[in-house]
């Protein structure tokens, strides 16, 4: 143990930046999963997680440190904000022609989601089909926040010492930072995925479709060399224009109080 | 031909499914890379200010075309 002690010196401060900018980038992915979770189903969510944190574990196996120069970053968020984008905007329009009343509430994806409601207030276990989309999703998110997660961990455990004897040790303070941000985050998501199931699921499909629209809007700026005013926080302000817009989307498209104006989902 | 073309048919429609949000987000990320290696790489808030209002215009006018009565 003494041995162990003496091998091994916590960098506080290494962990502590870690930890925080870990932090960031754990919030930012748990919120794709949850998000796709609620809206689609658990179990495509968790597939596409599990199979970036596998994708994410052969790189990293594969290339270890020299992760950061062959890995190209700039490349990954471009493409993954472009997809989010045009996920997000599918989603967002779907959402704002029901809010405004161009599109039936009660289409055939509603009256089936009813019926999955019920069955499931009657105690029978529906199987949760796996959903492309949902896997997808959740599996480009968390790749690229896992990869920036992996980023943060190597040059912070490089950077943070100037000996190389110590360098070691800065490397395992800045995993365990990270893995705490990672553990505290999941333990996080855990508590709020409860309350999220009682939302209603066109406005949880537009809150998703906010999400998706800002988180791609955000990593495909950054892909082409953007540099967001306060870096990650830049996403608050986006969720805001994006939610601004759609209100001033559905004043706009609001069809008058007449119900043969309504378009019939089926002509969609 | 239906043949080759179904399966970049179900690749589009999985992803996207509306030529305008294709068109349009691809067209703007474009010409921001394109913008990004003149002068106004200096100005990424200009950059980002006209992502973001590309992105708008395109979700509003995928929007407009749903209130058409003849869209295709």
């Amino acid at each position: 143990m003494h041995l162990l002690l003496a091998l091994f010196t916590p960098d506080w401060g290494v962990a502590t930046a870690a930890f925080l900018a870990s932090t960031v980038e754990f919030v930012e992915a748990f919120t794709i999963v949850l998000v796709v979770g609620v809206t689609i189903n658990w179990r495509s969510s968790f597939l596409g997680a599990a199979l970036a944190a596998l994708t994410l574990a052969v790189l990293v196996a594969i290339f270890g440190v020299t992760l950061v120069k062959f890995i190209p970053l700039s490349a990954l968020r471009l493409i993954v904000g472009i997809i989010l984008v045009m996920f997000g905007m599918k989603w967002m329009k779907k959402a704002l022609l029901r809010y405004s009343g161009r599109k039936a509430l009660h289409d055939e994806e509603a009256i089936y989601e009813e019926e999955q409601r019920a069955l499931k207030a009657r105690g029978v276990v529906i199987p949760q089909k796996i959903d492309g989309f949902g896997v997808a999703t959740s599996f480009k998110s968390v790749l690229l926040e896992g990869l920036e997660v992996a980023f943060i961990v190597v040059t912070f455990g490089l950077t943070g010492s100037s000996h190389a004897a110590n360098k070691s040790s800065s490397l395992v303070s800045a995993v365990i930072g990270a893995v705490v941000a990672g553990l505290l985050v999941v333990a996080l998501g855990a508590l709020v995925r409860a309350p999220l199931t009682r939302i209603p699921e066109n406005t949880l499909k537009f809150v998703v479709g906010i999400m998706l629209t800002s988180f791609g809007t955000f990593w495909g700026g950054e892909g082409l060399g953007i540099d967001w005013p306060r870096q990650d926080l830049f996403l608050l302000p986006l969720i805001a224009i994006y939610l601004l817009a759609s209100y001033g989307a559905i004043q706009w498209l609001r069809v008058p109080a007449k119900p043969q104006a309504a378009i019939p989902a089926a002509q969609e | 031909m239906q043949n080759i073309l179904g399966f970049p048919r179900a690749v589009y429609n999985f992803f996207v499914g509306d030529p305008i949000l294709l068109t349009g987000t691809l067209a703007f990320f474009i010409l921001i890379g394109a913008l990004a290696r003149t002068g106004l790489a200096r100005a990424p808030l200009a950059l980002g200010a006209i992502l973001i209002l590309g992105i708008l215009a395109t979700l509003g006018l995928s929007l407009w075309r749903e209130t058409q009565p003849h869209k295709s």
